[in-house]
């Protein structure tokens, strides 16, 4: 028995290793940089179903290039910052990446990127500025320099299910007095049992839209100081914990936690366990894809619609929190030129509409520029999904407002939505969480703005 | 001529040491040293570190007398660590003298209740998501067969063992309570090594206190227990330890946020964020550091309090 097991164990190893070998020749003939190109090292975040979409991208970047040559590299979303930092302290960093955290001051702040100056020349630097939408200037500028050229803006509006409204003789909300009176009307406040299905509960997260929505603003660039316990804010979580007060804080808490990260078909809109629902774009697809299945089982599909936030009688209409994709070069990059060259391809810039079109309709973005929208591939999108036409048009507004650009940002807005939580779940009063939340994160910037 | 033998075996000895010595060195010695030397300056890793005093203690201990960020992470490490580790002691010698019985399909219960532990953390987190989803999951479903209403686990901040919390309507199990269930499922790992320690109490020990008309509970009470007390111990102080440095369950559960209502947020996560989410190293390793003085701490007076409950047969006494 004893003498079986050594031969067995190298067999094993064999095939082992045979099928490792096989696995990387397979994904480095694929991404292998052909004979007189530099290659560009792209990290990226997308995985699943987006990541095919991206190497497409980089693939028919590549065909139409005879100098550079792009390799994708997806990074697990949640670590990416942790890498990228850890690439540029040790001097090693990727060519271009791809973020969508409010991280451009930090970075910027730290000389860990380098300023888009630096890359094209003045009479681009110029184009661009007029050529972006005034969200993705601004996702992308610190200190009214570029540092990000944005490729895709994420917009956040009222999903609504028509059958729903219909059946209780609602319209779609357009002020926020409706809204709250369609939620009760769909579920009524009730003392026993827990709900099956609510009209609508707000989502911590959203304090950073509802806020805007309501009038405020979380940063005066004028001053240098946080804002978050501005009046209007804090009506807006005041109204949001309203929810918690009339359903019990528990109640919501139960129901609402990580509902907005699920995805496909177990999107709590499709499951029927809200009637409207604050999300962003990318739903729209799903929303296509839900009814397609329907269709082909020979149901009659369900009918879904979407509005701009329903704003306060003081607020603000089509306002909202807006982010973006955006890509950065970090200092140190070995291949700046060929990042550059592929930033514009798949963004738009300087003539590339008809790349960054197509780029959009594949992943389901929000171009970040009314040039690309216009384009008649993109419009062919437009047709098809015309959901999608009311985040786009949000998408030019400049009442989208991004995370303030300050180093410290992420700090910033996670200590809001920390205390739109406390305000929601634990019923801290609204101006109490939001002042210690303010407090603090002024605290914080001004740490990291000693920073260099 | 010996000289120069023994300084050869002696360099033998380093050289097969070198790597091991290397390694504790550049990725034990130096960081630990370099944390603490951190932990006074203000460091993000891109700029050098610049000295800032004591001002990441003061913070902390501002933030410890508020409950705020740091104090709601060492209220969380500790309710958590104060409730896991006595339950899975406890669970776990249960366990152990129930498996020592003599019945039929001992070894498959054996395996069975230690499977659990060899489960990787992350998919042994996910697993327990769904099944304590307050809506769809099995657990609550369950409970709602029998009329119980299910609790809001997860979602809930509320804090069961938290006493006063019964009377403020805050009541039920929340997330801590959820991450401490979890915790026992894992519980195999001491189950096996008092499993082990029974095997070792020598026979005639029960079959004397059987003559003298001991019956179960207290052959058990007065020779399984003390005869365990070392093992009970070790298991104490480890467990410990790892509770208060329980981390990825915590990560998976509330996806790095600590979420709801940084109810999870325990201190290697505030560690984890505050040195890789918002760049202030200095500030994570000066709570790194108080976490290992908290841990020392608790773990010295352990020892001090084991000369008084723990029987080591082989010492004199």
């Amino acid at each position: 028995m004893k003498g079986r097991g050594v031969p067995i164990a190298i067999v094993l190893l064999l095939v082992v290793a045979a099928v490792a070998t096989a696995l990387a020749d397979r994904s480095s003939t694929r991404w292998r940089v052909p004979e007189g190109r530099s290659e560009v090292v792209f990290w990226h975040f997308w995985g699943g179903k987006d990541r095919p979409v991206v190497e497409a991208i980089a693939e028919r970047f590549n065909a139409s290039q005879d100098k550079f040559f792009v390799r994708p590299i997806a990074m697990p979303g949640n670590n990416l910052d942790l890498k990228f930092f850890l690439s540029v302290a040790g001097e090693d960093p990727p060519d271009v990446v791809n973020q969508d955290d409010p991280i451009v001051a930090d970075w910027a702040q730290r000389g860990a990127i380098t300023p888009l100056d630096e890359l094209a020349t003045a009479d681009e630097i110029e184009q661009l500025s007029g050529w972006l939408f005034p969200a993705a200037r601004e996702v992308g500028s610190y200190q009214g320099r570029l540092y990000a050229l944005c490729n895709g803006l994420d917009i956040r509006a009222l999903y609504y299910n028509a059958r729903v409204l219909e059946e209780h003789g609602l319209s779609p909300p357009r002020t926020l007095a409706e809204l709250d009176a369609a939620a009760l009307a769909i579920a009524p406040p009730a003392p026993s049992g827990p709900h099956e299905r609510f009209g609508y509960l707000p989502d911590p997260r959203r304090i950073w839209s509802w806020g805007i929505v309501f009038g405020g603003r979380f940063y005066d660039p004028e001053t240098e100081r946080v804002t978050a316990d501005d009046e209007r804010i804090v009506a807006a979580l005041d109204w949001m914990a309203s929810y918690s007060r009339t359903y019990g804080a528990d109640q919501v808490a139960r129901f609402r936690k990580g509902d907005q990260a699920l995805p496909g078909a177990s999107f709590p809109l499709f499951e029927g366990r809200y009637a409207m629902i604050m999300d962003g774009q990318w739903r729209v697809a799903e929303i296509a894809a839900v009814q397609a299945v329907a269709r082909a089982r020979g149901d009659e599909p369900p009918r879904y619609g979407v509005v701009p936030l329903p704003p306060p009688s003081k607020g603000v209409a089509n306002a909202g929190w807006v982010n973006g994709n955006f890509f950065v070069v970090p200092r140190g990059a070995k291949n700046p030129r060929g990042a550059w060259e592929f930033m514009k391809y798949w963004s738009g810039a300087m003539g590339n509409e008809a790349s960054a079109a197509r780029a959009c309709s594949a992943g389901g973005w929000i171009p970040a520029s009314q040039s690309v929208v216009d384009h008649p591939v993109f419009q062919e999108h437009l047709r098809r999904l015309p959901l999608f036409a009311t985040f786009v048009e949000l998408a030019a507004s400049p009442r989208q407002v991004p995370t303030p650009a300050v180093p410290g940002a992420q700090y910033l807005q996670d200590e809001v939505i920390r205390a739109a939580d406390d305000a929601i779940y634990k019923l801290v009063p609204a101006r109490e969480a939001l002042s210690a939340a303010t407090q603090r994160a002024q605290e914080r910037i001004e740490a990291a703005r000693e920073a260099r | 001529m010996i000289h120069r033998r023994q300084l050869r075996s002696t360099a033998t000895a380093a050289s097969f040491l070198a790597p091991w010595l290397v390694g504790l060195l550049l990725l034990v010695v130096y960081p630990f040293v370099a944390s603490l030397l951190w932990s006074f300056t203000s460091y993000d890793m891109l700029s050098p570190p610049r000295p800032v005093g004591g001002v990441n203690y003061t913070r902390l201990a501002e933030e410890l007398w508020t409950g705020q960020r740091f104090g709601l992470a060492v209220w969380n490490t500790l309710y958590f660590a104060a409730l896991s580790v006595p339950l899975s002691i406890t669970l776990g010698i249960l366990l152990a003298v129930m498996l020592s019985w003599n019945v039929r399909g001992r070894a498959v219960y054996r395996t069975l209740f230690f499977l659990p532990s060899v489960v990787p953390a992350v998919a042994s987190s996910i697993l327990w998501l769904w099944l304590l989803n307050p809506q769809s999951g099995l657990v609550n479903y369950l409970l709602s067969l029998i009329g119980l209403p299910g609790p809001g686990w997860f979602n809930s901040t509320a804090e069961a063992a938290w006493v006063p919390g019964w009377f403020s309507g805050r009541g039920g199990f929340g997330s801590k309570d959820a991450l401490v269930l979890m915790s026992l499922w894992g519980v195999g790992n001491f189950m096996i090594i008092y499993l082990a320690a029974i095997a070792d109490i020598p026979q005639s020990l029960y079959e004397a206190a059987e003559l003298d008309g001991a019956g179960r509970l207290r052959r058990f009470w007065h020779i399984t227990l003390p005869m365990l007390s070392p093992v009970i111990f070790f298991n104490l102080v480890m467990g410990l330890i790892h509770a208060v440095q329980a981390f990825t369950q915590v990560y998976i559960v509330s996806e790095g946020s600590g979420a709801p209502a940084g109810s999870t947020l325990v201190l290697s996560l505030y560690i984890f964020l505050a040195a890789f989410k918002y760049l202030e190293m200095g500030y994570a390793s000066a709570v790194a550091w108080t976490l290992l003085v908290i841990t020392m701490v608790v773990t010295l007076m352990l020892f001090r309090s084991s000369r008084r409950w723990v029987y080591y047969q082989g010492a004199r006494r």
